[in-house]
């Protein structure tokens, strides 16, 4: 399970593609059947996918943290998006576990995120997430 | 829909309302699009057999919805600068979530709009919670 010691451990997930079809996908999926709000933008949550998933999979991977996945619940989240991830960006996604805390029998586990396009420098996320892990890896 | 202009923007100024039901195919659409196939999203049984009432949304399938309300209200989502909620109670496949949000501040000198937002289930439960959002707007 992870712990204090884990706090400061980073993971880097260079090269994210930003994909139109995808970003297309899901605008309809939070849609649902209703047609998209402004279908061709990258959804502001699309973050989840060029920022979240690939450093997250690493994380929950990571043998020495042993985080269990079937314990896991998202507690919070928070996004800021001081530029604009378009279609075809390329961005490198990196996040941080900032904070690991025991309370009442759970593991609360903070990491922050960031995702920056290499091309200009430019910050398209970053986010915080606290996860919520019960019960004994 | 065209943004409201900054200069019109009052504290205590409502979010029209997004009302949405979320079928198990919408959030079966949402595990496709973001790679999240977490069971309790997709496999009912599993969802059963850890103790919830049946599959539930993703968070980010919420925070999604939560964020096209703003996106709506700003005209734009390029006009949502940051969003950030509690993912409180669980939404399950088949609910419907209203989302709602309540200008509290806003900076005239850098055009941006603060709110309040949170979303609540057709089973009463408060969802998305301790919600906040800024908003760029302009004029």
């Amino acid at each position: 399970m992870p712990d204090q010691s884990h706090v400061g451990r980073r993971y880097e997930a260079r090269g994210q593609v930003v994909d139109a079809g995808r970003a297309g996908a899901m605008a309809t999926a939070i849609a649902g059947p209703a047609t998209a709000f402004e279908p061709h933008a990258v959804p502001p949550t699309f973050a989840a996918v060029y920022c979240l998933a690939p450093t997250l999979a690493q994380v929950f991977t990571d043998p020495e943290v042993g985080v269990n996945l079937a314990g896991l619940i998202h507690g919070e989240q928070a996004f800021e998006w001081p530029a604009r991830a378009r279609p075809g960006d390329v961005v490198d996604a990196s996040a941080e576990i900032t904070d690991v805390e025991e309370k009442r029998g759970m593991t609360f586990v903070t990491l922050r995120f960031e995702a920056a396009r290499p091309q200009d420098g430019a910050v398209v996320c970053r986010g915080r997430s606290m996860m919520i892990i019960r019960g004994q890896a | 829909m065209s943004a409201p202009a900054l200069s019109t923007v009052r504290v205590g100024d409502e979010l029209a309302p997004l009302t949405r039901t979320v079928s198990q195919e919408q959030i079966n659409a949402y595990a496709e699009a973001s790679g999240d196939f977490n069971p309790i999203h997709v496999d009912a049984d599993f969802a059963v057999a850890v103790g919830l009432p049946g599959t539930i949304a993703h968070g980010l399938l919420e925070m999604g919805i939560l964020a096209e309300a703003l996106s709506r209200w700003a005209g734009s989502a390029d006009r949502l600068m940051s969003l950030e909620v509690r993912f409180s109670k669980p939404l399950v496949a088949g609910g419907t979530i209203t989302c709602t949000g309540r200008v509290v501040a806003v900076d005239e000198a850098e055009g941006i709009a603060t709110l309040d937002v949170e979303a609540v289930s057709d089973r009463g439960e408060r969802v998305l919670t301790n919600g906040r959002a800024t908003v760029r707007l302009s004029g």
